[in-house]
Order: structure tokens, then sequence, then C-alpha cells
């Protein structure tokens, strides 16, 4: 299908202003220094350990939601993600992956580190039970080739690492199968959020390494549906090139005569992620909560069906 | 679970790990494994420890395997079952020591009661009703407590507690209910009997626990004594008190030794009268020496845990039962100093090699009742056993409820003692090289049985931790790790030291003489009766807790400040000696405020 990835190519070039690679050399750096300590529950990565599962939950309720919606409430029992065909953008260690691949997905963690690569390989061997899990060392952009699309496309905690984030999402974007989900989770560019992820988790409390988050980096929530407002999936099949800039797109991916605050629940949703540091754990908080995405928070968004 | 000289093994091999760790990179380390080679089984669960603990949670989590059968919400279910299929997984090993057939067979003769007892806390009983083994524990051999009564043994002050007062949704079936642990553990063994995807390996010894290498994910190796090896990603111990699981895991432990013993035996006595109630009433009387418990089984027969320095105890279980069963009428009844008499009597004939008989024993008590001035016919008079069964027939003396029925004999076999601990684990998770393991009961904590929690405790555990790997297995997690089982500790560490530190207060304050302390103690009981609140919240020691109306966490700490309270007025009285100062006025107001404080509103139907 080269004619299809010319399509897509031509596509990107068209959606975002020039530059291929959305990978931060630095980043990749930084990220392979501290590969060891993925899997330290209480070290460097303790408050991704501990966000994970309410990660897990908001990726399954969504997709009960969904299927909810479409089979209605006397649909068989849905089996979550069983079965399901899903990629891990940016899987670190494997955190996700391999919750993702316990609860039955076929899953595939891709990461652009190699050191994070061989630690989520060499902690996925030791379980007996991660049959359905493999990883790649790659970047995102480099499985576009291969036309394989997922029913589940996830990336947490990765948006703000890195380069033409634009670039990434459209990437991200293009790997979901049509009707299929994508999830992001990210920090918001506020002031709170600079206070508690950069301030206090690096500076003050030495959680977190030094310079692991960049401020400018991170983006808003509203930037992120606002982008999906405007995104629309490439066409299908073969397309006259002369005539691209007539045909008519799919749709966009969230209604854009909608407030960017509050899209259709129907096509994305996005929840504040907060940490109750009494009970040392993460909370979704409920939806529309005052500021409660000023922070960490997870978005979700469903590719159309055309 | 004997782990005959083990140990070392363990100890050895966890540090040899953990040096490595710190010279080479990981992944080098494996060479140095001989473990890895060998033929294992993978499990995810592996409970060491066939006790009430360890059977319950195989019991749990097996019947998570099949999903919850009362869940209500059609929504929850959905949820629920889209990961039933992951649930049905989860491969739980129990290996115990002992030939567990005895008890799965256990029958004893009719009318007759094994000696080891426990209290069910309301908590407890709906915990195993809710994973199906409530209905294999034989409840014709269980009792409610209806009421209880809890008096100083110095000053005679008094607290009755009875299930209609705290309201409970179901007072009728009290607030607690006696049930002996091979009763429980049978049940729980016939439960695990229905489900098949729990392996039970009986008079089965662990022999080692080596740490799997660090490339292979550090996982134990449970190496059992007929040559087995279980890989395990979570390692239970709920292997009692000297845990080999606890040594695995390198989790310290701090407690100590009471200088004091517990007597157990079945009593036996003629029923109450028909002016009287039925034996649902649970004593206990604080003396000086340590709690002495009446714990009804049947109408004719109850539980005796009597708590006493060792050489008292060393003295009545070395004297003949007849001697024994009237020591226990006195203890009941006669004031302290006769009975500090009557104790020096036993130890003295012990020593001169001509024990007390239960003839010379009686009169004893005989004298030391009429120099009381106790009536013979009053429920105190314990000297003629039989005079007084034969009343029971009739009108019952007027202050019979006041102590429990005559005991006439006890039954053969069934007096025993043990030591009495405080114990407490430093955490209750594994960590490092001690990873991927767990404690539970009495291998996390050993508790004065003064209240009866030990068992209800360990109970409490095995719920939670079943919840917490339901949670994780819920969102994809790995039961094992340090993420899935925090909750575990965060949830059952503070309650049970909140619990524990207040039991052994209550120890420390009651065996004591002290004249103001005893004052202070006694006001304080008998003030504390007035407070509804603080006497519900002291109920929680002997584990009326309703299941699920979760009064809890606020009754506990308000139970653990109360006692707090009595035990600073204790500690002031001790400062100024013999006289009593405002202090200790001071003390008691605190209590009294503090008791006033905690009072939950009145109900809104309330007066």
């Amino acid at each position: 299908m080269r004619l299809t990835n010319v399509v897509r190519t031509l596509h990107r070039q068209l959606h975002s202003p020039a530059n291929n690679g959305t990978i931060n050399a630095s980043e990749i750096a930084h990220f392979s220094r501290l590969s060891s300590k993925w899997w330290d529950e209480q070290g460097e990565f303790a408050f991704l350990h501990r966000m994970n599962p309410v990660r897990v939950q908001f990726v399954q309720d969504k997709l009960l939601e969904v299927s909810r919606e479409h089979e209605g409430e006397e649909a068989p029992l849905k089996r979550g993600l069983r079965g399901l065909h899903v990629l891990d953008v940016g899987c670190g260690g494997g955190l996700l992956s391999e919750s993702l691949a316990r609860l039955g997905a076929n899953t595939l963690g891709i990461d652009a580190s190699e050191s994070n690569i061989k630690i989520a390989q060499l902690h996925a061997s030791a379980d007996p039970k991660l049959e359905h899990l493999s990883y790649l060392n790659a970047p995102a952009e480099s499985l576009l080739s291969s036309s394989k699309q997922y029913d589940v496309v996830c990336s947490m905690e990765v948006l703000e690492h890195v380069d033409n984030p634009a670039t990434f999402l459209s990437t991200c974007a293009e790997l979901v199968k049509p009707g299929g989900h994508l999830f992001l989770s990210t920090i918001s560019r506020s002031p709170l959020a600079y206070f508690l992820t950069i301030f206090l988790a690096e500076d003050v409390l030495r959680k977190v390494s030094r310079g692991t988050h960049t401020y400018s980096k991170f983006i808003k929530p509203t930037e992120l549906v606002s982008f999906f407002q405007k995104h629309h999936s490439p066409p299908d099949g073969v397309v006259d090139l002369r005539y691209l800039e007539h045909a008519t797109l799919s749709r966009p991916w969230i209604s854009p005569d909608t407030s960017p605050t509050s899209p259709p629940r129907n096509e994305a949703e996005v929840r504040g992620l907060i940490y109750h540091p009494l009970k040392a754990k993460w909370l979704l908080a409920p939806r529309d909560a005052w500021a409660a995405t000023d922070c960490n928070y997870i978005f979700w968004v469903r590719k159309p069906f055309q | 679970m004997a782990l005959a000289g083990t140990s070392r093994t363990y100890c050895l091999n966890a540090r040899n790990a953990r040096s490595l760790q710190g010279i080479l990179p990981s992944f080098l380390t494996r060479s140095f494994s001989t473990t890895n080679n060998e033929p294992h089984e993978e499990c995810d669960v592996v409970i060491v420890g066939g006790g009430p603990a360890g059977l319950s949670l195989a019991g749990a989590l097996g019947t998570l395997n099949f999903g919850r059968k009362d869940i209500v919400l059609v929504w929850t279910e959905t949820v629920k079952g889209s990961s039933r299929s992951a649930r049905e997984n989860l491969r739980i090993t129990l290996v115990e020591g002992g030939d567990l057939s005895k008890v799965r067979e256990w029958s004893p003769p009719l009318g007759t009661y094994s000696n080891r007892v426990v209290s069910l806390t309301n908590t407890s009983q709906s915990f195993l009703k809710d994973m199906g083994a409530g209905s294999h524990v034989d409840t014709q051999r269980t009792a409610p407590i209806e009421e209880m009564q809890v008096w100083d043994g110095v000053s005679d002050a008094r607290i009755t507690f009875s299930a209609s007062e705290i309201g409970l949704s179901r007072p009728h079936e009290g607030m607690a209910r006696l049930t002996e642990i091979l009763n429980l553990q049978r049940g729980l063994l016939h439960h695990l009997d229905t489900l098949p995807t729990v392996q039970l390996l009986e008079k089965t010894k662990v022999s080692s626990i080596i740490r799997d290498a660090e490339s292979s994910g550090g996982w134990p190796l449970v190496h059992l004594d007929n040559g087995r090896i279980l890989r395990a990603r979570l390692l239970v111990g709920a292997d009692g008190f000297n845990s080999p699981v606890r040594a695995y895991a390198q989790i310290p432990s701090f407690g100590w030794s009471y200088d004091t013993q517990g007597i157990v035996a079945t009593m036996v006595h003629p029923p109450r009268g028909a002016f009287q109630g039925p034996n649902t009433t649970a004593y206990q009387r604080f003396l000086p020496t340590g709690p002495i418990a009446f714990l009804p089984l049947s109408p004719t027969a109850s539980s005796l845990v009597w708590s006493t320095r060792p050489h008292i105890a060393a003295a009545l279980t070395k004297s003949e039962p007849a001697v024994l069963a009237s020591m226990i009428n006195a203890a009941f009844r006669l004031p302290e100093l006769s009975l500090r008499y009557l104790y020096d009597r036993l130890i003295e004939a012990h020593a001169a090699g001509t024990p007390l008989t239960a003839a010379q024993l009686q009169s004893e008590i005989q004298w030391r009742e009429s120099s009381h001035g106790i009536d013979p016919n009053s429920a105190y008079a314990s000297a003629s056993v039989r005079a007084v069964a034969d009343t029971a027939a009739g009108v019952p003396a007027a202050d019979s409820e006041m102590v429990p029925p005559l005991v006439t004999s006890l039954q053969p076999g069934t007096v025993a003692t043990f030591p009495l601990r405080f114990n407490h684990t430093e955490s209750y998770i594994g960590e490092g090289a001690g990873s991927r393991t767990v404690l539970v009961g009495d291998a996390a904590h050993t508790v004065h049985p003064l209240a009866g929690q030990g068992l209800n405790m360990g109970l409490a555990d095995v719920e939670c931790l079943t919840r917490c790997i339901e949670d994780a297995l819920e969102k994809g997690g790995d039961v094992g790790s340090y993420t899935a089982l925090l909750p575990y500790a965060q949830e059952r560490y503070f309650e049970n030291h909140t619990l524990m530190g207040t039991v052994d207060k209550l120890h420390k304050l009651y065996t004591t003489t002290s004249e103001p302390i005893v004052w202070a103690r006694s006001v304080g009981v008998e003030v504390l009766n007035e407070f509804d609140s603080v006497k519900a919240a002291l109920m929680m020691t002997a584990g009326a807790r309703d299941h699920k109306v979760d009064p809890t966490a606020a009754g506990w700490n308000m139970a653990a400040k109360g006692v707090e309270g009595l035990a600073a007025s204790v500690n002031t009285a001790k400062l100024i000696g013999g006289g009593l100062g405002g202090m200790v006025g001071a003390g008691l107001q605190s209590l009294l405020k503090t008791a006033l404080s905690t009072r939950p509103p009145p109900p809104a139907s309330g007066h």
C-alpha cells in the first residue's frame, strides 16, 4: 500500500509544521539513566506505580461505557480488554503494559530508549502470566509504515517529554483503528502544576530526579481537546492526489462547535488525577471537578468510524 | 511450621543476593543462581500455615476465583465480570506441616467441647458467611454472647454490656459468637474442599525459602520437604508467632512476654434455672494477677480463660481437677485478699509435697466466706457446690446474675496453659530482598487474650488482604507487588496497633492493687458505665462491632482515648504516691471531656 503511505506522509506534512521526529535526545538519555529504577516501587517512580491502577481503571471504565453505548445495557458482559490489540507508546519500564497484558490485551509496548525496553523485557520475563506482551525499541513514527492499527493506543506521561507534540499526537491518532480509543495522560501547564511537579517533587522533596519535567512542555487539557476538534483522520484507501485538497476529509474526532472545556462525553473526556498524600494514593477526580485538571490529568478520545 | 536449622540458609542467600546487587549489574547475577534451573511450580499465592488465618485466606481467595455471589448492583457485576476470567487463573497453594485430616474428621462426643475457643465478632462472622464458609461451621456447637459482665477484682466496680444496648441490627444474635477453633477450622477445610482451585499441601513442611535470582525477578522459591519447589508471586506468612516467612522477609518484630500464663479448660456446670436467663452472659473479673473469663458454650458447658502469674498457674494446674474447679468458683467470688491467701496455701502445700485435697480447699473457702460474712445462700458462696446446685432448680439467689454458674467439674483432658505475649512486627510487607511477602494473623501480631481479639484481628487481616488482592487483579496489577499490598498495611497496621495498645494498657492498668490506682480505675469504670458512647467503644474490645455499620475508626480511637485517659490518671496517681491529689481528678476530668466531646450526636429520632 505504498500510495496510502504517501497519503499519510502528505497528510502529516499538511497537518503539522515540517520536522519528522518527535523524539527528544536529551529526554531519552535522561530516562535511560534512570531505567534501572523503573521497578523500584518505593523509589524514583513510586508515584507512577501508584498512579497505574487509576489509569487502568479509567481505561476499563471508558471501554465499558462505550460498549454499553453501542450494545445497550442488556449487552452481554463485555470482556474488557481481553483480546483487544493495545499499543503502549513510551512504555518505559512497562508499568502500564504489564497491567494491560494481565487483563488479557495483546499488548505491544514501544519506547525510544533501548535500556528502558531491556528493563521492561527482563521484568516481564520473570512473570509467567505475561504471554501476550511484547516490546519494541522504536519511535512511534516507525510503526506507521506497517499500516497496523490498534483497538487502543495509550501513551501515559509521555506527551510532556516529546518534541513536536502535534506530530506525536497525529502519529498516535493514526495508529488507532476507526472506532478505537486513544488514551493520554500528562501534566497541564498551570502554576499549580509547576509548583507540584517541578518545585515540590523535584526541587524540594527530591522525590523525582531534577530535570524530569520541563514546564514549557506541559500541555493544557483544552489544548488537547482543541487539537482533536481540528484533527481529521486521513482518508482511507486510494485517493487521487490531485483532488486531495478537495476530498471530503472524515469528520474531526471531537465536534468543533463544542466548548474545549467540556467536550461531548461520547467523543472525549478529561479527568483530573489527584494525589492524596495521606492515603498515599492517586484518585480519579469526579467529572468537572473544579481545578482538578490543573495538574495531572488523563484524556480519552475516540476515533470516528469514518 | 517446623523449619529446623534452615534459617541460616535463607539469611545467607538473601544477604548474598543483596551484596551482589550492589556490585554487579543485576542481569549478571544470573550466573550465580543455582535455583534458576531447578524445576519449580508457578503459584500466584503460596500461603504457609493452615491455621484459621491461612485457611480463611485460601478460602476467601478461592471464592474470588468464582466471583462473588452477592453483588447487588448490575453495573458492579459487569465490572467484576469483566475481570472474572483474569481471576479464574489465580493459583493458590496452602502449605501446612500438620495433618489436617484430623481436623477435617474431628467429631467430638456430644456435650464435650475443645478447650480452645474464640469469640467471633459479628464482623468476623459476616466475613466467613460472605465467603461461603459460614454454613460449614456447626452452629449447634456455638453460642451467642448477649451480655457481658466485667468487673474490677479489687473494687468491684462493674460494667455491663449488652447486645441490645448498642444498637446492633440483630441483637438476638449477640455481640459475638463463641466458637471452638477446631469447629471453625473444620468448617474452613470443608469450604476449601468445594474450591478446586486451591491446592492444599498438608503434612508438608517448608524446608527453606530462597530468593530466586535477581534476573528472574527475585521471587521467593519455597522448597518443600518432599522436594517440590513453589515459585511464589506472593508468599503469605500465616505461620504463627515463629513465622519462617517473617524470617525470610527479614521483618523485625518487637514485643515482650507478660509475666503471665493463660489457663484454659472446658467447665461443666448445671443449667441456669427457670427464673434466670439462658447461659449467654460472658463474665470477666479483672484480678491483680490477671483477668479470669467465663465464656458460655452451651447451657451446661463454658470455657475458661484465666490469666495469672506463672507460679500460681503451675500450682493450679498441678492440683486435682476438683481443686481447680473450686478455685475457679472462688476466683469469680471471693474478695481479692482471700484469693491471695488461697494461692499461698496451694503453693505451700505443693512445696511441702502434700497438695490440698478438694475437701481441704472447700473448708478453707467456707471459712473465708464466713469471715467475710458471705451468706451461704448468696450466689457469692461457692463452698458447697451441691447445696447451690440444688437451689438452681428452685428460686435463684437475688444476686445470681452477678456471677457465672457454679462449676461442678472440668471436662477431662481440657486443662492446659500457654504463655502470654505481646508482639508486633515492624511491617506487614516484605521489602527489598524480602519482597513479595506479606504477613497475616499471629505471624504479624500476638496480643494479650483478655479481649479475645487475636483471631478476629487475623480474620480482619485476611478480609483486608483479600480485598487488596481483588482490587489489584481488577486493575491488572501484580498481586505480589508492593503497590498492590501497600493498602493492606496502611489499613491494618494502625488499627491493629491501636487495639493492641489498648488491650496492653488495660492489662497493665488492672494488674495493680495500689489504692489510688484502684480508686482511679474503679471511678473510671463506673463513670464509663454511664457513657454509652465510650462503653460502646470499649465493647469493641469484646468484639461487638456490627458488620458494615462502621463506627470502627472512631470507636477504637474513643476506646483508646478512654483507656489512655485512665492510664494517664494512673500515672499521675503513681507520681503522687499514696495521696489522692487534685491531679487524679484532673485526669478523670480530661477523660470525661474526651468522653463528652467524642460522643456521637443523638439519633434524629431520639429524645
